[in-house]
């Protein structure tokens, strides 16, 4: 069975997907050893700008506009509105050119080799439904359900999956509701109107369920730890990252952390992006 | 050994209790045709309705709850009422959603059971007290006489006894036993929680390591809710199939469903399950 990374990346003229994914491919070889393959509108970009050679494959979509229009904090006090690309990610079980995918968000930083064991595992679709804030304050309840009344929350940041006739039923649900977004959104009571990834897999993963909870979905392994956008990402070394966590109730102050070994989402890409830059300037 | 389930159902001036518990009855006759329901009422049971009932039992020992809004003083009287050897006790507003009979097998094992874990719309334990800071308060086992069962032995009388005499002396029970968030008025839950910690026997007649027997409640404040509004049913919708498949928003409900309010059973409720029992 082959086995390899996803990771996609399209850029919407604010931040650099790309640029992310090159530097989360290098840590992925090195903390999973697994080939990494990217998914990207911007092929010319990638291969005249960046080390493409750290991708297994470069699978090549075209380039199209999104109208799914969304805010990118930079921390709490500064903000732009970009398109949000995050349409092809039910694709992915027919672009992966691996028997066995790990597919991750080009901001979940992998700082450990966790995830090597998801290839060991015997279940064929995995992800994260519990999740813990790296600021510890804050009301974690936005992430238990997609919304107050509705169903479980899981996260798309990272999709483990193997293929197999079920896991491509899924994907297709998530099509489907995706194409339907705007009756899915409405019956299941979610008051955006901004299409989400996490909720597209939630509400597939509540109706391969059988519309109750149920166990369609393993949990991938170690936890799933984040930080929301308006947190910075203010220093990263090897396996250590300082963040600059918001201060619940006191806006534009934050609190230092600082984590080991430990993966984390990291929601706020300008400041990502920042730490990438630097690491390469260095 | 007979076993059925009973249920007491007295009509207020504004809530018809006696439909509720026929329709609990139809839910029986969908999902466990072989149990029979028994009700236990001194109002009169529709004719419509009588077939779902195996035997309609007048109140013992005279209508006790006559002059009360908040009906609940005739409970203790089931023991007495009861035709079956094997009884499940369960509240009017209540809908059995699947085949129980495996729960049978676990409560033949115990002579008295309560029930002391419920569950949310979404299948998750209720660990919420918002309706039961006396337990909390007060150390009482979180016992729940909505459902329960007995047999017909010493002990569940002994224990039925003893409810018996703390529903009709509450006020003195109460006092020395749910001191803090005194309740105010008598409770099924409270009495029986009182009678279990004077026998010292609620490792007897309750397990909270098993998911069943339990039930899911309604009540809003519990449903782990940011915002709940005073009526579950204002916070999500219900759906019901032809086949009397129950959906609460976007979960398919099971096992049994304690709905908690009157205004949940509609006619087209009652006209599915007519349809589905083909009367």
């Amino acid at each position: 069975m082959s086995k390899g990374a996803i990771l996609i990346a399209r850029n919407n003229g604010r931040l650099d997907y790309v640029k992310q994914a090159v530097f989360l491919a290098k840590r992925i070889t090195h903390y999973l050893d697994i080939p990494v393959s990217v998914i990207t509108d911007s092929e010319d970009y990638l291969k005249n700008s960046f080390d493409y050679t750290v991708f297994d494959q470069i699978i090549s979509i075209p380039w199209t506009e999104v109208k799914n229009n969304r805010i990118f904090f930079d921390g709490s006090l500064a903000h732009k509105t970009a398109p949000f690309k995050n349409d092809i990610r039910d694709q992915v079980y027919d672009l992966s050119p691996y028997d066995e995918t790990l597919l991750l968000d080009t901001d979940y930083i992998i700082s450990n080799d966790l995830f090597k064991s998801c290839f060991e595992l015997t279940n064929n679709l995995m992800m994260f439904k519990e999740s813990y804030d790296v600021a510890k304050s804050r009301n974690e309840k936005e992430f238990k359900y997609i919304s107050d009344y509705s169903v479980d929350f899981y996260w798309a940041t990272v999709v483990f999956f193997r293929k197999s006739p079920e896991v491509q039923t899924f994907f297709n649900l998530v099509k489907h509701v995706k194409d339907e977004w705007n009756h899915y959104r409405r019956v299941y009571q979610i008051g955006s109107s901004l299409f989400r990834n996490d909720f597209a897999f939630s509400i597939a993963a509540h109706i391969m369920n059988g519309f109750d909870k149920g166990s369609f979905v393993g949990t991938l392994p170690g936890k799933h730890y984040y930080t929301i956008d308006k947190d910075i990402l203010w220093q990263m070394k090897d396996d250590s990252m300082l963040f600059l966590v918001e201060k619940k109730d006191y806006l534009g102050e934050y609190l230092p952390i600082l984590t080991k070994g430990q993966s984390v989402h990291v929601m706020n890409k300008f400041s990502l992006e920042r730490v990438i830059n630097e690491e390469e300037n260095e | 050994m007979s076993k059925g389930i009973v249920v007491l159902a007295q009509n207020t001036w504004e809530d018809d209790y006696v439909t509720q518990a026929s329709l609990l009855a139809m839910s029986v006759a969908v999902t466990n045709p072989d149990i029979p329901v028994s009700i236990v009422t001194n109002d009169e049971v529709p004719k419509s309705y009588e077939k779902y009932f195996d035997q309609i039992i007048p109140i013992p020992f005279d209508d006790d709850a006559s002059e009360e809004s908040w009906k609940v003083s005739n409970r203790w009287k089931l023991y007495y009422a009861t035709p079956y050897d094997e009884t499940v006790v369960m509240d009017s507003d209540m809908l059995v959603l699947q085949d129980i009979s495996s729960w049978w097998d676990f409560l033949k094992d115990y002579e008295l059971f309560f029930t002391s874990n419920v569950y949310t719309y979404r299948n998750e334990l209720v660990n919420s007290d918002y309706y039961r800071k006396v337990f909390t308060a007060n150390n009482l086992p979180n016992l729940y006489a909505g459902f329960h069962y007995f047999k017909k032995c010493k002990f569940a009388q002994e224990f039925y006894t003893w409810l018996e005499l703390v529903m009709n002396n509450w006020e003195l029970f109460y006092g020395l036993y749910a001191k803090e968030e005194y309740p105010g008025r008598v409770s099924v839950d409270v009495s029986a929680a009182i009678v279990s910690k004077i026998l010292d026997c609620n490792e007897t007649i309750t397990n909270n390591k098993v998911k069943f027997p339990s039930f899911t409640h309604m009540k809003s404040k519990i449903q782990c809710w940011e915002e709940p509004k005073p009526s579950w049913q204002d916070c999500v919708g219900t759906y019901i199939n032809k086949d009397c498949e129950v959906k609460i928003g976007n979960h398919k409900q099971s096992g049994i469903f304690h709905y908690t309010e009157n205004t949940f059973v509609t006619d087209e409720i009652l006209e599915r399950y007519r349809n589905k029992l083909n009367v």
